[in-house]
């Protein structure tokens, strides 16, 4: 439910986010070394196809969003990593739309970048495996909740009908910020095992 | 061992794609017009029935028609009682939303075209179907007989037409694939541009 489609929210927001990913997308390329690429097409692609995997809750549905590990993982990349995968699931799929992409990729990538700032630090001192399965899962918690209260707001600034609805919008994200949880949890062990120069190493050497 | 983890999660990814027939994520209405009855469903594409979804039925200057809900199956209907083209609007109250058309041309020409266009060249265009009444003779009224011939092929080629909305909205592989090599070449661009620079100097 991440993809809000067009015509839905209000001009200011639609801009404001939009300038807001433009300035995101701006210090990203700006900070992304090129032999950080590879990784972050590699995320891109998984980011774009996650998007296929299709959990119907209640009312609405929803798919992985990965905000969590792509902030870990890539830092400030994960903000064009978002936005080309949105792209490419609006031309391919159809999900979202054109006018609401600074919207979505705001949406999904602010997250991913609070996730990078605050976990990613003690994620890197961390050397008991337990406490690296926690801090991943509290990453991939953390993306879908604040993804979600963002979506919430973009629609809550829109329009005054949608203000019902916002409580059970944020409830159906519920289970998947458990399954993101449990995935981000296994991924960030794993490659805490045997690629642990992948996370987060680069922002350290950008700050 | 570690040079394989890239390509199988890519791999995974793909496979997991690939096998998921119809998994895509957005709310679609799809109506049909059988006779004056406009039916119609409102579902997330490969994720079941959009269920008490409001729809709402307006014509194309905006002007509201008739308001419902869907029921438990995403489905709903209503009784067309003009010749207009009907828009029907559907939201989950979750941001998700869409839209549907179904034209004039396809609901019997016995309704009653909206009163704005009385009077015009419409009502001149119901005139000249009027000539056929007249010739009631054993087999009955032809105009009567076009009604139901035209709402018995609605009734055959709806399923047709949901099948080819159905078969529009899946995620092939190509699509897929098309998406990664987006990725790849904008991946390989943007590491073109980078590398440019560095080695320029360098000579």
């Amino acid at each position: 439910m991440a993809h809000i489609p067009d015509g839905v929210l209000s001009a200011p927001v639609l801009i404001g986010a939009a300038a807001a990913t433009a300035v995101g997308v701006a210090i990203a390329l700006k900070r992304l070394d090129s032999d950080r690429i590879p990784q972050t097409a590699v995320l891109t692609a998984v980011f774009f196809v996650a998007s296929l995997v299709h959990i119907p809750i209640g009312p609405t549905s929803v798919h992985p969003l990965l905000s969590g590990l792509m902030g870990l993982v890539l830092g400030w990349a994960a903000v064009p990593a978002v936005l080309v995968g949105l792209v490419l699931q609006a031309a391919f799929f159809g999900f979202g739309g054109i006018t609401v992409l600074g919207v979505n990729t705001f949406n999904i990538a602010l997250p991913a970048l609070v996730i990078a700032a605050v976990i990613g630090p003690l994620l890197q001192t961390a050397v008991n495996p337990t406490r690296v399965a926690l801090l991943g899962a509290l990453a991939g918690a953390a993306g879908v909740v604040l993804t979600a209260v963002l979506v919430c707001l973009s629609l809550g600034f829109s329009a005054q009908e949608y203000r019902p609805a916002l409580t059970i919008v944020l409830a159906s994200y519920a289970p998947l910020a458990a399954v993101e949880a449990v995935l981000t949890a296994a991924a960030v062990s794993l490659l805490r095992r045997v690629k642990p120069e992948l996370l987060s190493v680069g922002e350290a050497r950008h700050a | 061992m570690r040079k394989w983890l890239v390509p199988a999660v890519m791999i995974g990814a793909l496979t997991a794609a690939a096998t998921s027939p119809a998994h895509a994520h957005k709310l679609k209405v799809f109506a049909t017009a059988v006779g004056e009855r406009i039916e119609g469903t409102v579902y997330f594409v490969g994720g079941g029935p959009a269920r008490g979804a409001r729809i709402l039925v307006e014509s194309t200057d905006g002007k509201p028609i008739e308001e419902l809900t869907a029921d438990d199956a995403g489905a709903f209907a209503i009784t067309a009682k003009v010749r207009t083209d009907h828009v029907i609007v559907t939201d989950s109250a979750d941001g998700h939303s869409a839209r549907t058309i179904i034209p004039a041309s396809l609901l019997p020409a016995s309704l009653p075209l909206p009163a704005s266009t009385l009077g015009t060249g419409a009502a001149e265009a119901r005139v000249s179907t009027a000539p056929a009444a007249p010739q009631e003779g054993g087999t009955g009224d032809p105009a009567a007989m076009e009604a139901s011939i035209a709402q018995a092929v609605a009734r055959q080629v709806a399923p047709l037409r949901e099948q080819l909305s159905a078969y529009e909205d899946r995620v092939r592989l190509r699509d897929v694939l098309g998406g990664f090599g987006y990725i790849l070449g904008l991946a390989g661009l943007f590491a073109w541009l980078r590398a440019r620079r560095p080695m320029g100097g360098g000579r």
